[in-house]
This record gives C-alpha cells, sequence and structure tokens, in this order.
C-alpha cells in the first residue's frame, strides 16, 4: 500500500526530470514498478487523462447517444433502495422481502408496458435487447420449426439479428435478407412479394443504430397482417424517443433496451402479444420465472430503473424530441455552413433526430476520429468497430467505400447542450480542414481533376 | 389524498421552490446532469406558468418538492463519486 503513495509523486518527478524510458521502474521498488505497470491510466486534475497514449485535458464532451445513454439520476434514484435496503429475491414468497420486491418488479412492469401501449401480462424482462432478439428469432423460429421455415429481415438490422438468422441458416431455414434503398427505407413491394406461405417471422428494426432512419412499421405492420405473419421488431433505439404503438405497429414480438433510455445496462424487456398469442422456445431454461420464457432471478434494482426510466421516457418524449430536433439542425448547419463535401448518411425527414450519421469527403476517417479525442463520438456502430471493414450498414446504403470509411456518428440526447454542440462543430470543422489540408486528393478535386479516373500505379 | 387537503401554494412558496432547485442544481459535479436540471426547471416552471385552477398548481408544486428532495439526494450521491479530472466544457475557455 505505501509503495502506492511513494510511486505517484516519484513518477511525476521522473517524468518532469526526463521522458519516460525502460530505465526508470530501476529507480521505484519492484512492487511499485508491477502496480505502476499494471494501470496505464493515469488521471490527475492537473496534467488530465493520459490513456493508450492519448493525453486530454478533461473528460470528452459524450456524443455517443446509440451506443449508451447516462444514467439519469431520478432513474438511479428510484434503483438505489434496492441496492441498499430492499434486497430481496422477487421470486420469494415467503417474506417481506420477497414481496417487496416483487411489487417493485410489478410496478415497473406496468411503466414499460404503458409507453408501449401494451399490457403488463405481454412484457417478460430480459437481460438486455440482445438476449430479447435471440428469443425472438430463434425461440419463434424453434417453436413453429415443422410448419414455418423461412425468415425475412433486412440488410441493415443489428448484429444480433443477423447472427441469429446466420445460425437459423445453418439449421437449415431459408433467410430473406431485404435490400434497402440509398435512404435506408425498405422497399414495401419487395417486402410483400417475398412473402411466402412458409414464411414464419418478419424482422425489421424500428429505428436504425447507425443512421437513425425510421421504418414504415405501420404500413410494415400492415402487410404482416395481411398475410397473417407474426412481425419482430428491435425498438431499442425507438423506444422512449419516437411515440411505439404495438397495436398501432401490428407487432407480435418487441425487443426494448434499457440502457438506451437513460436506464441500467444489463436489463432490457420482450413484448410478447397474447391476442393473437405468438409462442416462442424459451432460451434459459431453469424454474420457470417469467412465464417460462425466461428463466432465472429477475434483477430488481435493474428492471425497477428500467420501469422509472420507461415513465420518464414517457413524461419528457415531447419535450426532449424538440430540444433533441433543434440541437441536431445546429450541429448540420454548423458544420454544412463552415465545410464542403458533407454528406448525410441515411433519409433526412424520416429519421430520429437525435441520430446523425455523416460522411466527410476527402478525408480519411480513422484520423479524423484520432483527431476528434475531445468529443465522444463513433464511426460505425460499436459492434462493428473491431475490425477494419466499413460497416455493413453503410454498405447496404450504397455508400462508396471511401465514404463509408469517413462516416462520424453523432448522437444527441436528453443531457445534450448547446455549448456541446458548438464545441463538436468547432473541432470537427478544424479537424477536417486540417486533414483536408494535407490531402493531395483534396488538391487535385480543387484543381477540377476527377478522381475516379485517375490511374494509381502499381508498386 | 394531496389534492384535497392541500391548499394552493403562495407565489412566494413557488419561488421559493424554483430557487432551491437552481441552488441545488449547481451542486452537481456532474456538468451535464447540471445544466439538464437548471434548464429543466427552468422550462419546467415556464410551461405551467398559465395553470390556472387549483388542483393541477398544488399538483405541480407537489411534484416539484419530490423532484427537490431527488435533486438533494442525487447531488451527494454525484460528488462522492466524481471523478478527478473534469470533463472539457468546464476547462477550456475558448
Amino acid at each position: 500500500m505505501a509503495s502506492k503513495f511513494l510511486a505517484s509523486p516519484i513518477r511525476r518527478f521522473l517524468a518532469k526530470a526526463h521522458r519516460p524510458s525502460a530505465s526508470w521502474p530501476r529507480h521505484l521498488s519492484t512492487a511499485a514498478a508491477a502496480a505502476e505497470a499494471a494501470s496505464s491510466v493515469y488521471e490527475d486534475p492537473d496534467a488530465g487523462i493520459v490513456m493508450k497514449g492519448v493525453r486530454i485535458s478533461g473528460r470528452p464532451l459524450y456524443l455517443d447517444m446509440q451506443a449508451t445513454s447516462p444514467l439519469d439520476p431520478r432513474v438511479l434514484d428510484a434503483m438505489l433502495p434496492f441496492y441498499t435496503a430492499r434486497y430481496g429475491n422477487p421470486h420469494s414468497r415467503t417474506h417481506l422481502y420477497g414481496w417487496e420486491s416483487d411489487l417493485a418488479v410489478e410496478s415497473a412492469r406496468a411503466q414499460v408496458a404503458a409507453l408501449v401501449n401494451a399490457s403488463p401480462k405481454e412484457i417478460v424482462f430480459t437481460s438486455g435487447a440482445t438476449e430479447c432478439n435471440n428469443i425472438s428469432i430463434k425461440g419463434v423460429m424453434h417453436f413453429y420449426r415443422d410448419k414455418k421455415r423461412h425468415v425475412i429481415t433486412t440488410q441493415t438490422e443489428h448484429k444480433c439479428v443477423l447472427d441469429s438468422c446466420r445460425h437459423l441458416q445453418q439449421e437449415g431455414f431459408d433467410i430473406t435478407y431485404l435490400k434497402v434503398g440509398s435512404d435506408g427505407i425498405i422497399d414495401l413491394e419487395q417486402l410483400r412479394s417475398s412473402i411466402r406461405p412458409d414464411t414464419g417471422l418478419v424482422s425489421v428494426m424500428a429505428v436504425n443504430n447507425e443512421i437513425g432512419v425510421i421504418q414504415p412499421m405501420e404500413e410494415i405492420g400492415k402487410i404482416c397482417k395481411e398475410f397473417n405473419v407474426p412481425f419482430h421488431t428491435d425498438a431499442a433505439q425507438a423506444l422512449g424517443k419516437i411515440p411505439v404503438d404495438v397495436d398501432k405497429w401490428n407487432v407480435s414480438l418487441m425487443s426494448l433496451s434499457g440502457h438506451k433510455v437513460y436506464g441500467p445496462k444489463g436489463v432490457g424487456a420482450l413484448y410478447l402479444r397474447r391476442r393473437p398469442r405468438i409462442r416462442v422456445e424459451p432460451q434459459m431454461n431453469g424454474g420457470g420465472q417469467e412465464r417460462g420464457i425466461r428463466s432465472g432471478t429477475v434483477p430488481t434494482p435493474l428492471v425497477v430503473g428500467m420501469g422509472a426510466a420507461c415513465e420518464l421516457a414517457m413524461k419528457e418524449m415531447e419535450y426532449d424530441h424538440k430540444r433533441v430536433s433543434s440541437l441536431q439542425e445546429r450541429l448540420l448547419n454548423g458544420i454544412k455552413e463552415k465545410i464542403d463535401g458533407v454528406v448525410v448518411n441515411g433519409s433526412l425527414e424520416k429519421r430520429y433526430p437525435g441520430n446523425l450519421n455523416i460522411s466527410f469527403a476527402y478525408v480519411e476517417g480513422e484520423s479524423l476520429l484520432m483527431g476528434l479525442k475531445e468529443v465522444a463520438v463513433s464511426s460505425g456502430s460499436a459492434c462493428t468497430s473491431a475490425s477494419l471493414e466499413p460497416s455493413y450498414v453503410l454498405r447496404a446504403l450504397g455508400v462508396e467505400e471511401d465514404m463509408a470509411h469517413t462516416s462520424i456518428r453523432y448522437g444527441i440526447g436528453r443531457f445534450t447542450t448547446e455549448e456541446e454542440i458548438d464545441r463538436a462543430v468547432e473541432l470537427t470543422v478544424k479537424q477536417v480542414e486540417k486533414l483536408r489540408e494535407m490531402s493531395p486528393l483534396y488538391e487535385m478535386v480543387k484543381e477540377g481533376i476527377d478522381i475516379k479516373s485517375i490511374q494509381w500505379a502499381q508498386h | 389524498m394531496a389534492s384535497a387537503a392541500a391548499k394552493s401554494p403562495t407565489r412566494l412558496e413557488v419561488l421559493s421552490l424554483f430557487r432551491s432547485l437552481l441552488r441545488t442544481a449547481h451542486e452537481f459535479s456532474d456538468y451535464n446532469v447540471r445544466e439538464y436540471t437548471k434548464r429543466r426547471t427552468i422550462d419546467g416552471f415556464q410551461s405551467n406558468r398559465s395553470l390556472s385552477d387549483q388542483q393541477s398548481i398544488s399538483a405541480a408544486y407537489a411534484n416539484g418538492k419530490e423532484q427537490l428532495a431527488i435533486v438533494k439526494r442525487q447531488a451527494v450521491i454525484y460528488s462522492l463519486y466524481a471523478p478527478k479530472v473534469k470533463s472539457i466544457m468546464e476547462l477550456k475557455s475558448v
């Protein structure tokens, strides 16, 4: 313990004296050296943060609301009693701890159901939207495996939906991946013609997490009702942001996520229609909790948090929507005023305003992101960022490879301020101008040369 | 339960609630939450300005008092776990 107190001032002295090199660990005891070598984050109110070789003076401003959203303090306030005094298991029937926990879970269920215009009996709590998508796709198709062998989904779905479909494909089911237009919206006629007598499920996400476009849910619902095909939607990004109504949309299954509506991470809810009843095969077997659909102890604090977040979302939806729309306009106009060659990916009209995915021409994406280290944004979705491939969603939109690589996704939310938007505009414009100045391609474009006609020399 | 017994809050009480909310919002260590609380308080009181019947005024006042209690508790909790380094927005004066 004492070595940790010594390590910090010693290191600060050494850092001021000379560049930290392989020789400095010799000045410390082995224990301190091991402790410091283990931690690669160094936070100091004066020097800022050093992490992964990058130094920033303060915590970045957060514009990545589609990856996750900060916990609303009112939600935290609702959750804390269940982490401190009321820690009972909601399935314990014999004592007060269990009863009060159960009461809290049921009231949270009602709060979630109210936001989507469903009955509380139709909500099943899970560990997140990914689990909900797995239960919906694999569970439904496995249940009806004798009669139904076909699933229709889109090319721009979330990775977990596409992966579940691939798993089904390996089991012998047929999957149709609908193409999307350059605005990100599916073609309803193509959907209609893809439906076969043995189609067991249509899965289309309501609001896309990467580009933010809103699919025509009511029309898809009508088509599915006409052909009597169950309709599943991943509404994780849509919940609490646009009005979600299971009856208007005619959905049979809906995946909801807690941490996209300013709730806790690790909880989600699955809506399962009761009239007409949709049956699923459970993916988690056990004691039969949550109507046998999802066994396992229901995590009371997380579920209470999700319920509180949903109730807040219902109250604040209009206020937030107005504000986020005006912030999005401010961001887009601010950027477009200063630089050209800015393309918005996906339809601008049929879009949730809090998600702005822009491509900057003649700029390299990774270097743009590295330069924007004071703004927490993402390029492509968090799920696909491990590989170097451009996002499959942008490829499905027909965006060219070079534009797909330079796409940045700005996520605006309830807690974003005007000053943050202005700062983000300023930093983006500065970085793009700097990169374009260095770019030979941009020089050529300004001289009037058509880039596509260039013959690149082979080395 | 509250609407029958509570009488309509006086103008002074409403103003005092407003000031308390803004003062407690200022104590949040987190930049985004602090700005949101201030903004939401102002917008909330602004939109309820035109309320005329006693029941809705009492309900809004009671809601405001609840929110004040929540803000007080959460300001303490956020300050207990505040990171050592502040947000970029609070540091640089551009």
